[in-house]
């Protein structure tokens, strides 16, 4: 909580000014009780007219002052707390961005985005509520019981020391509450979790029969749901009729002691009056109190997880620069804008690598040794799970293997820097990414002064073109979620679209061809061979494979074949059935259902 | 969710505003279109409780007059007896008000713990009811919508009527109680202080109104650009391995930061002005307690009044605010409530799956026989757009019939008809020679089972997702089961096998074992006619196989459909139905089609158009 407050210093002066504002405000509140004992002491008792003009003089004024100082504080406050949401936010970011693919993957990609959110904005709205109202409970209530012990030091002491005990026993009972709640929660979840299943399951439930199945297991849930939530509300729900019965005992006492002091002539009816004032001040004040404790577990709950975002360790993402540099700030700038005069050629080789996810012991590839001549072609070819797209993000440097060395170009990629290898890969990954905005927009993603000719040329190579042209508003068009969508091939063939507008050296195809048809694919792949880039591709296909230069066969993260189809046919028995049970029956065609 | 559950107490502001701050936008502000029927159809609900709510009625009633005579007591307190001689029974006195608080505190209790009994009753039956209806509603009303939407009727709507009865409820009631309760006592004790103490109303609506008129559009500015930001936060980490590889990490830095001082900016603007309503509250009550007190205290030199009667006003006039305050914000509530139970009963009033006929067949044993005759079918009967035009075909028991054809030619649509998730609009269709609008449902679903290619599982184990084919087998047949469908190898790898706990949807294994478990899963369910989708997606070539192998075995003795996209598949076939633009246009199996030498020849050679180019 400290760390996330610390970004608000920058805006103490309104921070402050905020508080101040608010304490004005809550004085003149906390004397107005002070004030009518002196109008009924001194003036009404004795009457005498201008006492009462001038205190009530002062009510009216003190009321104005109230009020500007109110408004002046919901300036200041805003300004603080939106300022220190958009730092906060700011450094979230840029922490996020800066943070290498493999600590990136530490997070859940959901989490993170609720981080930057949810929690953001939860702490942000804390920081105003703290300056305007939660600060200002404690303040009533602690000035309520000074206030009373100076109109009247015995009676007053009466609420001074009911007023702990109250506070103790809100605070106990939100504690107990809390826990309720989220007991609660939970059970909310459940019954969430069996609508979500019913709805994305329910044309198997209907083929299946089982209605009266499901509809008894909503019930359960939702049954033991309210359950739960009758129960925690009875709780909470108890809370303010003993606190008022609390403090009222407390005012039946004060005003019984009063009249025994008020017949001795040891307190006037203003002071007692007075008193009784603050007393009921107070009761309003602490009733807000379990609403303010909720929002500040809540924020605190936020801060922690913001926390741990900032704090994340990142040492590998250091190592990988060119020309390590120790200041955090310039993570991006550091590898300067170099000219393109040491184009990447395109040569790849892997010496013994092996690599395992960060956290796991399972070695997702291992001992892999191979090497491909500039413009050359790699197919890929392995079961599910046996590391074919782990493979190739080492080479991008996603992630770092964990033995053995990737060169490009005949150059450790660790010593090469980061911006300058990924300057000269394509990659184009197994799931399509595009971002809302324009066709046009999503293909120079790639690079960033891609001229619109270079866009055209990238898209007819990728395929694209003509479908583009054919959408209602050509390369204008939207997509997402305002805009078109697309088929599934045709993303695909944009996301390639969008590697080869980077004119890259090496160019990575993680299965990224699964949703075109054989003719549009072989359309590809001969564009692909006039690139004379060096190219890999991930594929289930022995279709693409024939023409492959060199055929990398993975089983379980060994490199079990390598080699040109011809070679692979006389000498992988593996290799041979794949072949064979996709030869057999002709070329395979696809046809998309939905 | 539970946010407002959380926040049993009143607080010190509107909570409307604090709301807005914490959402991403998503919610439109909806009202509803027919308040009187939503209300009397929520009443009907209520009313299963109506002697509770009478009950609960009751003790508002009183706790309103409780709150009333509080201040009231305290001012006669002062008058007659601190101020008095004494001599009466002040002993006395003090125990009816210590009664009286103790009856506040007893019937506050009470009210609060029947409501939230009531309420809490009333929406687990509505929850109930909305579910079992949602099991009634014919298919195509979940193809018309988005799931999102409709899980947002069963959740959030429903959420908001639960809190809404919690607590506004009684809320909206007792503050008018409070109110007109307040202004009566206030007019008998004096006319001239109310009126000094209600001055400050006219002003208080004015302020009110010129405020929101200003955050209204400077809190849809601020949504606006609060989900503008939230979007490219969503967008760009959801692609960041693409903004790596890519070397994009300063660009969407500085878009980023654009975006997040407009947010800002407008943020500022909004939270500033709409912070003016509680100060603006809080001087007028400030005001009213100045006026009160001075006028008041002059009053009472010329006797008009006694110290009493001002007490009770200061307080009075210390409190009315709270009331009107929080009629304003329990109003906004109380609206979008009602508008989240019309869309809830909306559902309910959707159309249901038509009844079976009376007199409906219940089919004990099938043999598999299935004819279409000149079946047609179309989504709007009114428009002539037939997705199926004409189909007639006819299968033996235990043949397997390939469907071919590009998307949209209506492949899924048959098979839809022949669940009868769809109805046709001309034509029959027969099993075992009973035209299947003439069986009851259950017992033709009965005899069906789907393997599709996105295999839905359940979270649970996998044991349990097998069996879900036949809920009393036992664990020898569910093993049994998962061995015919070449699933059980994986399965007794794992370290849990059978009791391995699948997440929602199956997470935790891959696609391809996924349909190993669907198939295990059918197999279990034992049915005479079978509806499988080949996966088109590329699951790896030994799971494949595997699969190819247990579906083998599935289809044997069964008639199965099968929406087919591979040669060998369909090479097997007994025979292949090619459909185009909704025609049944050749049929035949392999050797006759090829011999036939129309489209199926045409697909067959590889010459096809990229399929789903225009799909969707």
């Amino acid at each position: 909580m400290r760390t996330v407050l610390s970004f608000l210093r920058k805006y103490r002066v309104a921070a402050c000014a905020a508080l101040a504002m608010m304490l004005i405000e809550l004085s003149v509140e906390l004397i107005q009780p002070l004030i009518i004992s002196r109008i009924i002491d001194e003036g009404i008792a004795v009457k005498d007219l201008t006492v009462v003009w001038l205190w009530g003089g002062i009510l009216l004024v003190s009321a104005g002052i109230a009020f500007v100082a109110g408004l002046a504080s919901s300036f200041f406050a805003s300004h603080a707390s939106q300022g220190f949401g958009f730092d906060l936010r700011d450094r979230l970011y840029e922490k996020v961005q800066s943070l290498s693919y493999p600590v990136f993957g530490r997070f859940a990609t959901s989490s993170l985005i609720t981080r930057l959110t949810g929690d953001v904005t939860q702490l942000q709205d804390m920081v105003f509520m703290g300056l305007r109202f939660a600060t200002r409970v404690p303040l009533v209530v602690f000035g309520s019981m000074i206030m009373a012990v100076i109109v009247h030091g015995k009676l007053g002491l009466m609420l001074a020391v009911l007023t702990p005990l109250v506070v103790w026993f809100v605070l106990w009972m939100i504690n107990r509450t809390s826990a309720r709640f989220g007991q609660v929660q939970k059970q909310m979840d459940a019954v969430n979790g069996v609508i979500q299943e019913n709805m994305t399951g329910m044309r198997l439930i209907r083929v299946f029969v089982r209605r009266d199945q499901e509809n008894e297991r909503f019930r359960k849930r939702s049954g033991e749901l309210m359950q739960g939530t009758v129960s925690a509300l009875r709780l909470s729900e108890t809370t303010t009729p003993v606190l008022l019965l609390m403090m009222n005992a407390g005012i039946l006492a004060v005003l019984w002691f009063g009249k025994i002091d008020i017949a001795a002539g040891n307190a006037s009816i203003g002071q007692v009056v007075a008193v009784v004032n603050y007393a009921l001040r107070t009761v309003g004040a602490l009733s807000a109190l379990s609403w303010i404790m909720a929002s500040y577990s809540r924020a605190s709950a936020s801060a922690a997880r913001t926390i741990e975002v900032l704090g994340t360790e990142d040492p590998s993402e250091e190592q990988w620069e060119e020309k390590p540099e120790s200041s955090r700030k310039t993570v991006f700038n550091r590898v300067e804008k170099k000219p393109e005069d040491q184009r990447m050629k395109g040569e790849v080789e892997f010496s013994r690598v092996s690599f395992s996810y960060p956290g796991s012991n399972l070695k997702v590839l291992e001992d892999i040794s191979f090497r491909v001549q500039p413009g050359e072609r790699v197919a890929i070819l392995g079961a599910t799970g046996s590391g074919k797209s782990s493979l190739v993000q080492l080479i991008p440097g996603l992630y770092e293997p964990t033995g053995g060395d990737i060169a490009v170009d005949g150059k450790r990629i660790g010593l090469l820097g980061t911006l300058r290898l990924r300057s000269g890969i394509g990659y184009v990954p197994q799931e399509v990414i595009l971002f809302s905005g324009s066709v046009r927009d999503n293909i120079a993603w790639g690079r960033e002064d891609a001229t619109f000719e270079e866009i055209q040329e990238a898209a007819r190579q990728a395929q694209i073109h003509e479908t583009i042209l054919s959408l209602p508003q050509g390369y204008d068009t939207m997509l997402g979620q305002r805009g078109v969508n697309l088929s599934g091939g045709q993303k695909q063939r944009l996301s390639i679209a969008r590697a080869l507008v980077r004119r890259p050296a090496i160019l990575i195809l993680d299965d990224s061809t699964s949703a075109l048809d054989t003719r549009t694919e072989a359309a590809l792949l001969m564009e692909l061979d006039r690139l004379s880039c060096t190219t890999f591709l991930i594929t289930q296909k022995i279709s693409s494979t024939v023409s492959a230069d060199l055929i990398l066969l993975l089983d379980e993260g060994h490199l079990i074949a390598c080699g040109k189809h011809e070679e692979l046919l006389a000498d992988s028995p593996l290799y041979r059935r794949i072949a064979e049970s996709q030869q057999g029956g002709g070329d395979r065609y696809v046809q998309s259902t939905h | 969710m539970f946010k407002a559950l959380t926040e049993p107490f009143r607080h010190p502001y509107p909570g409307k505003l604090i709301k807005q701050g914490a959402g991403t936008g998503k919610k439109p502000k909806a009202r509803a279109k027919n308040w009187s029927g939503t209300l009397g159809r929520l009443w009907l609900y209520l009313a299963e409780r109506k002697y509770k709510l009478l009950l609960v009625l009751f003790m508002v009633l009183l706790n309103s007059g409780l709150a009333l005579l509080g201040p009231y007591l305290i001012g006669v307190a002062v008058d007659d007896y601190l101020e008095g001689v004494g001599g009466q029974p002040w002993l006395l006195f003090l125990g009816g008000l210590a009664l009286a608080y103790g009856a506040t505190s007893l019937t506050s209790w009470l009210q609060n713990i029947w409501m939230i009994e009531i309420a809490q009753e009333t929406v687990f039956r509505l929850r109930r009811d909305l579910f079992a209806k949602l099991h009634r509603l014919p298919i195509p009303f979940y193809a018309k919508r988005q799931q999102g939407e409709i899980m947002s009727r069963v959740t959030n709507d429903i959420d908001n009527v639960s809190v809404t009865l919690n607590s506004s409820a009684i809320q909206i009631f007792s503050s008018i109680l409070i109110l007109v309760g307040t202004l009566t006592v206030m007019l008998i004790l004096s006319p001239l202080l109310t009126l000094l103490t209600f001055l400050v109303v006219p002003l208080m609506m004015l302020g009110m109104r010129w405020i929101t008129s200003r955050t209204g559009p400077l809190f849809k500015r601020r949504q606006r650009d609060l989900g503008e930001l939230n979007g490219y936060i969503e967008e760009t980490l959801s692609g960041q391995r693409i903004i790596k590889a890519f070397s994009r990490e300063e660009r969407v830095i500085g878009e980023f930061r654009q975006r997040n001082a407009a947010i800002r900016e407008s943020g500022f603007w909004a939270q500033a002005i709409s912070g003016f309503i509680p100060k603006l509250m809080n001087a007028l009550n400030n005001l009213s307690f100045a006026l009160v007190a001075g006028i008041g205290g002059i009053l009472a030199i010329h006797g008009q009044v006694t110290v009493g009667v001002i007490i009770v006003f200061v307080e009075y006039a210390r409190q009315f605010t709270r009331p009107l305050n929080d009629l304003a914000n329990q109003w906004n509530t109380l609206l979008s409530a009602i508008a989240g139970a019309e869309r809830v009963f909306e559902v309910m009033d959707e159309p249901e799956e038509s009844r079976d006929e009376s007199g409906a067949k219940v089919l004990r044993e099938v043999e598999g026989t299935v004819e279409f005759r000149e079946v047609s079918f179309s989504y709007d009967e009114e428009r002539d757009d037939d997705i199926l035009e004409n189909i007639s075909f006819h299968a033996k028991p235990g043949q397997m019939i390939a469907l071919v054809g590009p998307t949209g030619a209506g492949k899924t649509t048959l098979i839809q008809l022949l669940s009868r998730f769809y109805e046709p609009t001309k034509g029959v269709i027969t099993l075992d020679g009973y035209d299947l609008s003439k069986i009851t449902r259950d017992s033709l679903r009965g005899h069906m089972a789907f393997v599709l290619q996105d295999s839905f599982l359940f979270a649970g184990t996998i044991r349990e997702n097998i069996r879900y084919g036949r809920l009393n087998a036992t664990d020898e047949e569910v093993e049994e089961a998962a061995k015919l469908a070449n699933a059980h190898s994986f399965i007794a790898r794992l370290a849990e096998g059978y009791d391995k706990r699948l997440g929602v949807g199956g997470e935790g294994i891959s696609q391809g074992q996924k349909q190993l478990l669907a198939i295990a899963r059918a197999m279990l369910a034992n049915p005479s006619v079978l509806v499988l989708d080949e996966a088109t997606s590329s699951i790896d070539t030994v799971t494949e196989l595997k699969i190819q192998e247990g579906l083998q075995r599935l289809m044997q003795g069964r008639t199965s459909f099968v929406i087919a996209h591979r040669l060998n598949t369909i090479r097997q076939a007994d025979k292949i139905l090619v459909l185009q633009g909704g025609k049944l246009i050749e049929q035949g199996d392999h050797e006759a089609l090829l011999r036939q030498g129309g489209f199926y020849k045409e697909l067959h050679q590889g010459h096809f158009e990229e399929e789903g180019e225009n799909a969707q």
